[in-house]
């Protein structure tokens, strides 16, 4: 009992300084970095419901991701429709794609369903690519200005900085944790694990396989389409390769994997690792460091060398903790924690 | 008229390399049952050996096949032994996610050494053709990529009928736990099998090298060509690679010129989900439950 009030009042502490940091920290970098961090969550926990919960893995979940960036950018650019109401127009039109990828789709098991999702993603991917006088084309889509958020004919904000978005970003993050918590502590969430565990037991206990992968698909589309239209108000530009790219379907489902599928916080930490880590290497902290430390000297021939190249290997870390965490941890770094904690656990009672 | 035949015998010609990728994938998974999501970038680093041998020794791309076979055989039983041996029992998710990993780590690794610059091989006869005749003309690098592939495949498709190991091969693929008992090193047959794989693809990528970009994210586009050959050709089936190889290069090719270069592959991904959808077993697998 104490126990689950003492993880509320933990909760209770970090949301409120969530809440403060804006208002403390003024450097745009550090809010930019929550924000990646809050989006990272988002895609991360959305995949988890569809791929954790109900074991679907999808490889084309930056279909749903480019389908909201893009509805929400087309409609701002091409009709001057708000962001918030484009973005409900992105959801419904990723639901409609959503039933049918899941309709094709989910007639398939395990690694053809892997096959077919990302299949379907590169289908889309390429369209976007080619129907230029709806997309741009490869040239993308970039919006400047965003109009002012109003509420009764007061501003509420301009989105002149980066504050209005570190709260929307801090709110899908929350959106989508809950959802998972409502996934998880309801009948729902037990289907799920049911068609995730053995899929032909699951249809013999007299649940409706098809019914309830679609509806995992459906919930996990929304939430992404949800993060793909927050990130292009946030970056104001989307293309095809970066928002329906295969690359970006991988990094969805590695923050999941990384963190650990099928749990409540996998994703959160899978994003507290990835983020800063790749932020790091991007923006040249660790060769940095080398060279303050003394090992790399930063003339040399080595020292160059890591300053021009370290910087784009952030996706070769992926590479290296997907293979680590596969290979060593398959529960991921959540599976890894709740080990490390166990005996300590038993040492106290 | 002459447009179809051009188009209808590019396609079959640039089939064939694709044939040498599918039957790649088709032998590891018919092995191993793991499906490489590695495979183009197995095929990228082939590529990049061949650019290194063409500019650092001046070895022409054809004949570095014999050089890149062998090297790319080892590095493909290096790949199984320390990482892919050991998730043969995990599910069949993790294992993609393994290959996944892999693959990322060897584009990300080559784009350190040789940054993400598009690179070029260009020789005398790059962009020589062959006059056939009836106004059709056909590509010299093509046509002897062409005959290289038949030649492999040849031979390959001797080594697994009439050799011991090819037959250990064949019996692992058929059923592990038996081929076991039967006193076979399935673990050995296992590396071998994506070496040879291995081999496959990186020779794929030296015949390619010629006429193709060399860029270190090259791979994505030929792991998921031969997902769809295998597919297609039904999985685990060295035939039906070569079918659905040179099939989808047949695709490819009318489509660029009926329809448009730049739907090409919309239209070979809409091939693939009909195929998912109404045939998943292929067009020479064998349908299981």
């Amino acid at each position: 009992m104490s126990n689950t009030m003492l993880k509320a009042a933990a909760g209770f502490i970090l949301l409120a300084l969530l809440l403060a940091i804006p208002k403390q920290v003024e450097s745009p970098y550090a809010l930019h970095m929550m924000i990646l961090l809050f989006l990272s969550i988002s895609m991360g926990q959305s995949w988890n419901i569809l791929g954790g919960f109900a074991g679907q893995y999808s490889v084309g979940h930056a279909a749903y991701f480019g389908v909201g960036a893009y509805a929400t950018m087309m409609l701002m650019q091409a009709r001057q429709v708000p962001p918030w109401i484009g973005a409900w127009a992105g959801m419904v039109l990723v639901v409609a794609v959503a039933l049918a990828i899941g309709s094709i789709c989910f007639r398939l098991r395990g690694p053809y369903f892997v096959l077919a999702s990302i299949a379907v993603a590169e289908i889309l991917r390429l369209s976007a690519i080619n129907l230029t006088a709806l997309t741009n084309g490869a040239e993308g889509i970039l919006v400047t200005e965003l109009p002012a958020f109003k509420l009764s004919e007061r501003v509420l904000t301009d989105f002149s900085t980066k504050v209005p978005f570190y709260y929307i970003g801090l709110s899908l993050a929350l959106l989508t944790i809950g959802v998972t918590y409502g996934v998880q502590h309801s009948k729902l969430g037990y289907f799920f694990q049911a068609i995730r565990e053995d899929q032909d037991a699951a249809h013999s206990l007299g649940i409706s396989i098809s019914l309830y992968k679609n509806i995992a698909l459906v919930i996990s589309a929304v939430l992404t389409s949800l993060a793909g239209a927050y990130y292009g108000i946030y970056v104001g530009f989307v293309d095809p390769p970066t928002v329906l790219g295969l690359d970006l379907s991988v990094q969805i489902m590695l923050i999941c994997i990384i963190g650990g599928m099928g749990t409540l916080w996998g994703p959160v930490l899978g994003a507290l690792v990835l983020v800063p880590m790749s932020e790091a290497l991007r923006s040249n902290l660790v060769t940095d460091l080398l060279v303050k430390v003394g090992l790399v000297n930063a003339d040399s021939k080595v020292g160059v060398f890591l300053k021009e190249n370290l910087a784009h290997a952030h996706v070769l870390l992926y590479g290296i903790l997907v293979v680590l965490v596969i290979l060593f941890m398959p529960d991921g770094l959540m599976g890894f924690v709740k080990k490390l904690a166990r005996p300590r656990k038993q040492e106290v009672a | 008229m002459a447009v179809f035949m051009q188009s209808l015998l590019s396609g079959i010609l640039i089939g064939g390399v694709y044939a040498l990728i599918g039957i790649g994938l088709t032998l590891i998974f018919g092995v191993m049952r793991v499906i490489n999501f590695a495979h183009g970038d197995i095929l990228m680093v082939g590529m990049y050996l061949t650019y290194i041998a063409f500019t650092w020794l001046g070895i022409d791309p054809f004949v570095s096949v014999l050089v890149t076979f062998p090297l790319m055989f080892l590095f493909g039983g290096f790949l199984q032994k320390v990482f892919i041996n050991r998730v043969l029992k995990a599910v069949s998710q993790n294992q993609i996610l393994l290959t996944i990993g892999l693959g990322l780590i060897m584009s990300n690794t080559v784009m350190l050494i040789f940054t993400s610059d598009y690179k070029l091989i260009s020789t005398s006869y790059s962009s020589s053709t062959l006059k056939v005749g009836g106004g059709v003309s056909l590509s010299t690098p093509l046509l002897v990529s062409f005959l290289i592939t038949a030649t492999i495949t040849a031979a390959l498709y001797w080594f697994l009928l009439k050799t011991d190991t090819g037959q250990a091969i064949r019996a692992t693929a058929q059923d592990r736990e038996a081929a076991t008992l039967m006193g076979i090193n399935v673990k050995r047959m296992s590396i071998i099998a994506f070496g040879l794989g291995s081999a496959l693809a990186g020779t794929a990528g030296a015949l390619i090298a010629p006429t193709y970009y060399i860029f270190p994210q090259v791979g994505s586009v030929f792991t998921l060509k031969a997902f769809v050959i295998t597919v297609l050709g039904g999985m685990g089936s060295v035939v039906g690679a070569m079918l659905g190889g040179i099939l989808i290069g047949v695709t490819e090719s009318l489509s660029a010129v009926y329809i448009s270069s730049g739907w090409k592959d919309v239209v070979v991904f809409v091939l693939f989900l009909l195929v998912l959808l109404f045939k998943p077993s292929g067009l020479m697998g064998k349908s299981r439950t």
